[in-house]
């Protein structure tokens, strides 16, 4: 209770300053922020990491991004698209007298020349290009995107930060990879020290949307002279430079330290759900391409259990088997029936015997100790299969391995991943049939199809539960619960929201 | 003595033939692909064979392996693949805050090492030398790391008289940068402290007995100048050994201390290598850090020389 109230007054001081009261936002002042590492490129096209979202989305921007409730709204665009009847043809105008960081105006001829950049390099970019028949330059100031079907994730791929379809300068569109970090953003790059820092300082040739702050879109003030991204890879001191207020926040820290952040000089920053751990089964070769042991499986698993262990307290998850958490538009129970907190031991032994599973071929989990609560839902979850009758065999790498074995569906029955809850349901890994896990069959086909097909945003909430129900129906993956993040923050740094890749556009020192 | 030089360099050579094939085939065998770290976890299998083509990872171990040589014996270690830059830029870049963490760990571990083992030998069995044995014994069993977070939490953290992590911002000057590693130092210098304690002690009990010292207490000579013009000097040999190796040791980075304390040096570069898979930057990087280890053999041998002309290689 003590970690509830303290979680609320947090929030409601970190959100109070967002609710419009303008006080004290003076600019000026320079803030370091520690990462989890350093970013393994600036590119955002050419990553789908987090922490590279994290960092350039600061210095990039897209046709459009997400407001505070996750629907798709302009960013260097205009105004939404004219979509065609049909769904096939996307008009985009464009904002004007927008700059680049070298000075030179933004107009249609770079932003078709890095769409296409982005159809070339960006594995998101990729698989729209597949849809995609042209993209062309209507006027100076106008795009236009013909499609070879309906495809209504469109606008969610133009406008995520990972694999991003960033706007850059056409002649800059031309490398890869990437040398000039040269965007529209608020801050632009001034120095980069590979492990040491990565500075930002304020654009001055910015032009801000108008209105209000929302989400990642309307307004962008920029408040501060610079943002300092500072690589602090182990936890432990991350936690030390949280509880020391050595920065003015700290990303990413483990929930165990909530108490520890708490007596310190940074106060402790909850987002609340963040993301969901995820058992993706390999539905190509080996034991789950049965869908009957994938039952089985989905069936022996306890979830309650399985997250005590990963997070230690039930301040810090909550038990859920709808793939999107109250409050999200795309929250939905249907067909979440098999999701048994306590697992079902007795069903999970007789859909093994159903299935004609004799014990001799072991279950493969495959699984790391980067993110150590993956390691402990694995361990829960190999007790919790054994009982049923499985032989499972735990194959724990590291994670550069784990990246690399899960492409080759001869080496895993299971692996062990996690995601942030995606603005777009269909942009979930398993959703696409190249992923890890090579989910393909006729129902998936059939309602995800049709999910991707329509492009009226009410008329898709409505079809989402089918594809969910397709989800516990053929178990391509086990959603575990929802689980919390944990940031710190400095009390004198204002205005930042709670969002799972955090941003620091309308950021501000209030003074001591 | 020109000949034993001759050899000594002939063999440096051989090692760093062999360390050149050991580190390819170590990093080339162990699983992982730096393409599917850099495109992220939805990336797939398509994009990631199409990046590790752009990369020139698809060619066959030979091929790469003869590639690779050739780029060495011309000083070009290649390209990172993720920092965008030459591996000789990165390491050197990665130099300075290494090179004067070792030399701050080293003043640390000496100034406590020497008189401290000196002054056990002297005193064997006294209180005095009861305490430093169990104070470098525990010392000895703790981990760099370890030591270096209750450091930070205590000095950091509890004091704030430094900051917990980091080499300074943008601008930082020299001095503000060396700041950053007082405790990294310490944590390192106490633990170093401990083996060179215990090979001073040892090896000044070796001597302390011997015939040479005897005739020099019996010259009249005083006590202190026996001990440390007569018996030390003979005792420097193991120490040196010991001295030269904990540089080497020190020199490659230490590796964990720096990941915990967040210092961009060899150390660090290392670690982030070896997670990414950037094969150019851990093959490089390994390459120089076994250099440096021989050059230390070396210069540890020529010493001998110095100090026992009848030493012969």
């Amino acid at each position: 209770m003590k970690h509830m109230t303290t979680i609320a007054i947090s929030l409601a001081a970190m959100l109070l300053p967002a609710t419009g009261v303008a006080w004290g936002q003076a600019k000026g002042g320079v803030i370091d922020v520690a990462t989890i590492g350093e970013p393994p490129t600036l590119d955002p096209m050419a990553s789908t990491a987090d922490l590279v979202g994290i960092v350039t989305q600061h210095i990039y921007e897209t046709l459009y991004t997400f407001d505070k409730d996750w629907g798709v709204t302009p960013l260097l665009a205009a105004d939404m698209p004219q979509i065609s009847a049909d769904g096939k043809t996307y008009t985009i105008a464009l904002r004007t007298g927008i700059k680049f960081h070298d000075g030179s105006d933004m107009n249609s001829t770079d932003v078709v020349a890095s769409l296409q950049r982005w159809m070339k390099v960006a594995t998101r970019g990729k698989q729209t290009a597949e849809t995609v028949t042209a993209i062309e330059a209507v006027d100076d100031n106008t795009i236009k995107i013909t499609l070879n079907k309906p495809f209504a994730p469109l606008l969610s791929l133009l406008s995520l930060n990972n694999a991003a379809a960033i706007i850059i300068p056409s002649e800059v569109a031309a490398q890869d990879p990437l040398t000039s970090f040269v965007g529209t953003g608020p801050y632009m790059l001034k120095e980069r020290k590979p492990d040491q820092f990565i500075q930002l300082a304020r654009f001055d040739g910015y032009k801000s949307r108008d209105g209000e702050a929302n989400g990642y879109g309307g307004a962008r003030k920029q408040y501060l002279d610079e943002i300092r991204f500072v690589p602090v890879p182990d936890p432990n001191t991350r936690i030390e430079g949280a509880v020391s207020g050595q920065f003015a926040y700290v990303d990413s820290l483990p929930v165990e330290s909530f108490d520890k952040i708490s007596g310190g000089k940074t106060a402790p920053v909850m987002l609340k759900p963040f993301g969901w751990p995820v058992f993706f089964m390999n539905t190509k070769e080996g034991l789950n391409s049965d869908i009957k042991i994938r039952k089985a499986i989905q069936a022996a698993l306890a979830p309650k259990d399985m997250m005590l262990a990963a997070f230690g307290s039930e301040e810090f998850f909550s038990i859920d088997g709808a793939m999107y958490p109250q409050g999200y538009k795309w929250h939905s129970e249907t067909g979440t029936e098999p999701y048994k907190p306590e697992g079902d031991t007795e069903a999970a032994t007789a859909l093994l015997k159903e299935a004609g599973y004799d014990g001799s071929k072991p279950l493969r989990i495959l699984t790391s100790r980067q993110y150590e609560f993956h390691y402990k839902l694995a361990q829960v979850a190999a007790e919790y299969l054994k009982a049923a009758g499985f032989k499972v065999q735990m194959d724990v790498v590291e994670w550069a391995t784990l990246t690399k074995n899960r492409t080759d569906p001869a080496l895993w029955d299971i692996y062990i991943t996690h995601s942030p809850f995606l603005p777009e349901p269909s942009l979930t890994g398993f959703m696409s049939d190249t992923a890890p896990g090579w989910w393909v069959s006729d129902k998936k086909r059939e309602v995800l199809g049709a999910f991707n097909a329509e492009s009226d945003p009410a008329k898709r909430i409505a079809l989402w539960p089918a594809v969910q129900q397709a989800v516990y129906d053929e178990v391509p993956a086990f959603k575990v619960g929802n689980f919390n993040a944990l940031a710190a923050q400095a009390p004198n740094l204002k205005g930042v929201t709670p969002a799972p890749w955090p941003y620091f556009w309308n950021a501000y020192l209030e003074a001591k | 003595m020109l000949r034993s030089i001759i050899n000594r360099l002939l063999g440096m050579i051989v090692v760093m033939a062999i360390v050149v094939t050991i580190v390819f085939v170590i990093v080339r065998v162990t699983p992982g692909d730096p393409a599917a770290v850099m495109l992220g976890p939805e990336a797939t299998a398509a994009d990631i064979a199409a990046l590790r083509t752009k990369l020139g990872l698809d060619g066959s171990i030979l091929e790469q392996f003869g590639h690779y040589v050739l780029g060495v014996v011309q000083g070009d270690f290649g390209q990172s693949i993720f920092l965008n830059q030459p591996v000789t830029e990165a390491l050197a870049q990665r130099a300075e805050p290494t090179f004067f963490l070792t030399i701050f760990s080293l003043l640390i571990a000496t100034v406590i090492a020497l008189p401290v083992g000196i002054l056990s030998a002297y005193w064997r069995g006294s209180i005095f030398d009861q305490a430093a044995t169990t104070v470098a014994m525990f010392a000895a069993s703790v981990p760099s790391f370890w030591l270096g977070l209750l450091l930070m939490q205590f000095f950091a953290v509890k004091l704030g008289w430094f900051n917990t992590s980091g080499y300074g911002g943008p601008g930082a000057s020299l001095s503000e940068r060396l700041n950053h590693l007082v405790l990294p130092a310490l944590a390192l210098g106490l633990v170093s402290s401990a083996l060179i304690t215990r090979f001073t002690r040892a090896s000044m009990l070796d001597v302390l007995n011997d015939d040479y010292v005897r005739t020099a207490r019996s010259k009249g000579m005083s006590e202190w100048r026996v001990v440390l013009k007569h018996a030390f000097k003979n005792a420097l040999i193991p120490i040196l050994t010991v001295l030269g190796l904990t540089a080497a040791l020190l020199i490659s980075g230490a590796v964990v201390t720096e990941t915990v304390f967040g210092l961009p040096g060899v150390g660090n570069l290392v670690v982030s290598a070896v997670l990414r898979r950037d094969y150019p930057v851990i093959q490089g990087a390994l390459l120089v850090i076994a250099g440096l280890y021989v050059l230390v053999n070396f210069g540890i041998d020529m010493l001998y020389l110095l100090v026992d002309p009848r030493v012969r290689y």
